[in-house]
């Protein structure tokens, strides 16, 4: 099950970034995380079948589960909402994204 | 129950019809409370018939709370009160405030406030009573602290003080609908038996304790009734003598059939309320404000009140409706006269007012009435009840000691009243007179403190015609037929060898006052409540802010790592304490996963040390692209298609934000990173684990199952992913094109106003390179050829949604993709130069939307898509409001992308600004 790595590596990469200062690198992180769950989603619906969810291309028993993939189609959209938000918020600041504190 | 609408919507004329009026408000006001008081009274006939007047509305069925109103002769005298006293006080606020500026609000508040106390004792329902009995708190607290900034720290020692007790009381409300079923009081009052017993009964008594004691001011938590005084004379005398504190009074009243065989019960009551009568009385001895003796006199009183409750019999009963009659007019009597003085005199301190007799002769006749009264002499009405007190006390069941301690306390008690009620007349009206200049109020301002005051005399009298009032009182809370036979002269009797007593004592007390000031003045209690209260009040402060510290500051990586920490913990043990699971389904791997596996591997550990923000960007595009083509590959080629566009349009967004930042990221310590690393490694390891455990290891789920089998027969379409998000959960679409509307207001409003010339360097350097326009010549080119070609993709797109749903969404993509793209290359470009254009496109394309939603009631609900064909010249076309759907979800994405291009984008006119040094 290759896709638990997919998903491991992303989570890494991902918290990582949004532990970072800057906020475009916590933007970014959580453009990852958002890729993780998406990638965890699909695989709920199994990756054993891998036909599209389209009634009637395959046998039933190879084509996906369409609810893990409509769970995606919402998160995409607004995990892209979110981003964007937080690449204004990064933008807001004069010059600098910096999110800590002067020591 | 049109009582408290037509009180409900005074208050809400009041406030206009003061800023009108001005003081003189009170007129109309005190006439509507005077007609709701001639309403109950042709009610009381039926209700001392023994016939309660019952009134019920549904409210919230399923947890069997209903608008439920009950006037029986207990809630009868309190709504006598309630509005008789209200009619006075109205009347007087006439003339006692300056002609246009009583305290704001004042009139509707007192008009809320009377709603909710009328609502208070005649709730069938706790929950009800819980509701109105806060919104006297409520209404409490705004009146206090309306009077001024001095009167901000009584007001919210008062709200804390007696929201407290609301807690407690709502403690008791839950406990009683969880044990006993029904939050009905006089189903509960009849089924005692219902209520708790043992553990959850001591806890019940204990809460409803609670309640009554902060309420009525009972020792320990009577400070903040003094406090209170800071508020003005009108609520003083309404509010925190003669009915609001009365409102503990009601609930023990109410409930103690319920409690009274109850050990717990009498004894809390009755200590509580002779220590509080004592000590009210001793502090009242020792004011020398004429408001705060009359506070602690009500606190003591009210802890006669409370012990009467306490001793429970139908005599004491009877005793506890009479004083509190008493009480009520005697005690605003007092309260009126007391704001006249202070308005006259200009003062209230016992010390510097003398012989005002002989100026205001009918102030100092008013005051004597009310005084009598209050200190229990012959013919007042609270000479009758305290002789009923001590009647009460004496006949106490138990053994014979105690009645005769209970009467002795009571006794002590009375002569500190009596004491300080001749110290109150006599400190203000006898001996010399120093203010000669004063003169009595006209007699608007003294009428409503006479009707009190005679009222008081008079019902001394004619205390028969109480009789039937007090009969059913103890009807409603004994459930037995007596026959009071009150009288004025009850003939020698024990009580009265005692009230003699009394006054004997008493007149010890004062004549020796001097004396008894001293030793009053070196005496202090060991710990003062209110201190208490504030050490307590602090410290909670403090807590709060010490709870809140860690996570006070803006850096996300001090409000995510507990998260983060608990998350892991969290995956480590259901990893360890996980069931036992299926076997995992071969086949689950193909080999081109590992290829994209190994991609995303080193791309996000690319990203990870990325320095320069433009290679992050790039590798983060390149991530989303892997995931992209990962979804393809696992089936999902709807999910493929809208993660390659958002990548595009994150990208391009990202870019655009890039303009405004240094080129690289922030120097980081090593440190931080290896912490950092570590609590990333841990967390994408438990999600690995976790992914690989608890996923492939079943079949098709049923729900995935039932879409696949049936989309093509209820839907039409064979696209399983897109029916589920248009035509199953369309709602859930609309909600999220919701979210992105949302999102593009909120970069609008973030980004508006923000100058646009952020970070502009530094651009070291000449020469081709570093020439953006030219080297963007190769993008424009293409960008100018592919425009049209984008635009008619994303309108064919949008088209085709008709037959293959989810169009709009794909299409608005597609379309601002091609936006952004235009406008990277090319900054300024002439559809994009009107700032405004965003926000007012996605709000028409979410009206669009949902607008169309509502053809679906046509068809019987909201959404559904209608079908139908159009003949247009030659050709069949088939129409679907879906469509129209997928517009209004064309125009939000559209709308989102400009908006996001229009506001982040930096006009190239300002590119020439200062620059600024790189933070190191």
């Amino acid at each position: 099950m290759i896709l638990a790595l997919g998903v491991g590596v992303l989570v890494t990469g991902g918290v990582f970034l949004v532990l970072q200062r800057g906020v475009v690198r916590v933007a970014f992180g959580f453009v990852l995380l958002g890729h993780a769950v998406n990638l965890l989603l699909l695989s709920s619906g199994g990756t054993d079948r891998r036909e599209p969810a389209i009634a009637g291309s395959a046998p039933l028993e190879r084509l996906t589960d369409p609810i893990p993939q409509a769970f995606v189609l919402t998160a995409i959209v607004i995990t892209f909402g979110i981003t964007i938000l937080l690449l204004a918020l990064a933008a807001r600041g004069g010059g600098d994204d910096d999110t800590e504190e002067e020591p | 129950m049109w009582t408290l609408v037509a009180l409900g919507g005074a208050a809400l004329i009041a406030q206009p019809l003061q800023h009108r009026l001005g003081r003189t408000t009170g007129w109309p006001l005190a006439a509507l409370f005077l007609a709701l008081l001639g309403a109950f009274a042709s009610q009381a006939p039926t209700v001392l018939a023994g016939r309660p007047v019952i009134l019920e509305f549904p409210w919230i069925a399923t947890l069997d709370v209903a608008f439920r109103l009950r006037l029986d002769g207990l809630s009868l005298m309190f709504c006598f009160i309630v509005l008789g006293v209200g009619t006075l006080i109205l009347a007087y606020c006439t003339r006692y405030f300056p002609k246009h500026a009583p305290d704001r609000g004042l009139f509707a508040l007192l008009c809320l406030f009377a709603m909710a106390m009328l609502g208070l004792v005649l709730a069938d329902d706790l929950l009800l009573l819980f509701v109105f009995w806060e919104l006297t708190t409520i209404s409490s607290f705004f009146l206090i602290g309306g009077a001024g900034p001095s009167a901000v720290l009584p007001a919210r020692q008062a709200l804390l003080t007696t929201v407290s007790g609301g807690l407690a009381l709502l403690g008791a409300v839950v406990l009683v609908s969880v044990t006993a079923g029904t939050t009905r009081i006089s189903l509960l009052l009849e089924n005692p038996e219902l209520l708790p017993d043992g553990g959850p009964g001591v806890a019940l008594v204990l809460l409803v304790f609670l309640a009554a004691v902060a309420k009525s001011a009972q020792v320990p938590l009577h400070f903040w009734l003094p406090a209170a005084m800071a508020a003005s004379t009108p609520v003083s005398a309404y509010l925190h003598a003669a009915t609001m504190v009365k409102a503990g009074i009601y609930l023990l009243m109410r409930l103690s059939p319920a409690f009274s065989g109850r050990p717990l019960w009498i004894v809390l009551l009755l200590t509580t309320g002779l220590v509080t009568a004592l000590l009210g009385a001793t502090l009242a001895l020792k004011q020398h404000d004429l408001k705060a003796l009359l506070a602690y006199s009500t606190v003591s009183q009210l802890g006669f009140l409370v012990a009467l409750i306490g001793v429970g019999t139908p005599e004491a009963f009877e005793a506890a409706t009479v004083h509190t009659v008493a009480h009520a007019l005697f005690k605003a009597t007092l309260f009126m006269l007391v704001g006249i003085i202070d308005h006259e005199a200009g003062s209230r301190d016992v010390r510097r007012l003398n012989g005002l007799r002989k100026t205001m002769p009918v102030t100092a006749a008013l005051t004597a009435l009310a005084a009598l009264s209050l200190a229990g002499i012959p013919p007042a009405l609270g000479f009758v009840s305290k002789e009923k007190i001590l009647a009460a006390f004496l006949e106490v069941s138990g053994p014979p000691w105690l009645g005769e301690a209970l009467a002795g306390v009571a006794v002590l008690a009375s002569a500190l009243t009596f004491a300080y009620g001749f110290r109150l007349f006599h400190g203000t009206f006898i001996g010399p007179l120093t203010q000669p200049s004063l003169h009595e109020p006209t007699w608007q301002f003294l009428l409503p403190a006479a009707v009190a005051a005679v009222a008081g005399i008079v019902l001394g009298f004619a205390v028969p015609v109480l009789d039937p009032l007090v009969e059913e009182v103890i009807a409603a809370t004994h459930g037995i037929v007596t026959d009071p036979h009150l009288t004025l002269w009850p003939g020698l009797s024990p009580e009265l060898l005692l009230s003699a007593l009394t006054i004997l004592l008493g007149t010890v007390l004062f004549l020796a006052r001097h004396p008894v000031d001293r030793w009053l003045h070196r005496w202090d209690t060991p710990v003062r409540a209110e201190d208490l209260f504030d050490r307590g009040h602090d410290s909670v402060v403090h807590l709060g802010a010490g709870v809140g510290a860690p996570t006070a500051g803006f850096a996300p990586v001090r409000h995510l790592l507990p998260v983060l920490a608990l998350l892991v913990a969290l995956g480590v043990s259901a990893l360890l304490l996980r069931p036992p699971l299926g076997p995992r389904i071969s086949g689950a791997t193909v080999v081109e996963d590992w290829f994209l596996a190994a991609i995303i591997t080193s791309t996000v550990a690319g990203l990870m040390v990325a320095r320069s923000r433009v290679a992050a960007v790039s590798l983060m595009g390149l991530v989303g692209f892997v995931v992209s083509v990962w979804f393809l590959l696992l089936g999902a080629p709807d999910l493929a298609l809208t993660q390659l566009l958002i990548e595009v349009l994150t990208v391009a967004v990202a870019v655009l934000v890039l303009r405004r930042l240094p080129t690289s990221f922030h120097p980081v310590r090593r440190t931080r990173t290896a912490v950092v690393l570590g609590v990333a490694v841990a967390c994408g390891a438990v999600a690995a684990a976790g992914t690989y455990a608890f996923t492939g290891r079943r079949e098709l789920s049923p729900g995935g199952r039932y879409f696949l089998t049936e989309t093509e027969e209820l839907t039409g379409g064979s696209n399983a992913v897109n029916t589920v998000l248009v035509d199953f959960r369309a709602l859930d679409t609309l909600g999220e094109v919701t979210v992105l509307a949302v999102v593009a207001l909120g970069l609008a409003a973030l980004l508006h106003g923000t100058s646009p010339s952020g970070w502009t360097g530094p651009r070291t350097g000449g020469g081709p390179i570093h020439n953006e326009a030219d080297n963007l010549m190769v993008i424009r080119v293409w960008v100018r050829l592919l425009s049209p070609i984008v635009v008619a993709l994303s309108v064919y797109l949008l088209f085709r949604g008709h037959y293959s749903p989810g169009g709009g969404f794909v299409a608005g993509l597609v379309g601002g993709a091609g936006i952004a793209l235009a406008h990277v290359s090319a900054p300024g470009a002439p559809l994009l130069s009107e700032r405004r254009l965003g926000p007012p496109l996605v709000g028409f394309g979410l009206l669009v939307a949902a607008l169309t939603g509502l053809l679906g009631f046509v068809e019987g609900s909201y959404l559904r898509s209608l079908h139908g064909e159009v003949a247009l010249f030659d050709l069949t076309v088939g129409v679907s409001t879906a469509l129209l759907f997928d517009v209004g979800l064309y125009l939000v994405v559209i709308g989102l992308v400009v908006t996001a291009v229009n506001r982040m984008d930096i006009p190239s006119e300002e590119s020439g600004d200062p620059r600024r040094e790189e933070r190191t």
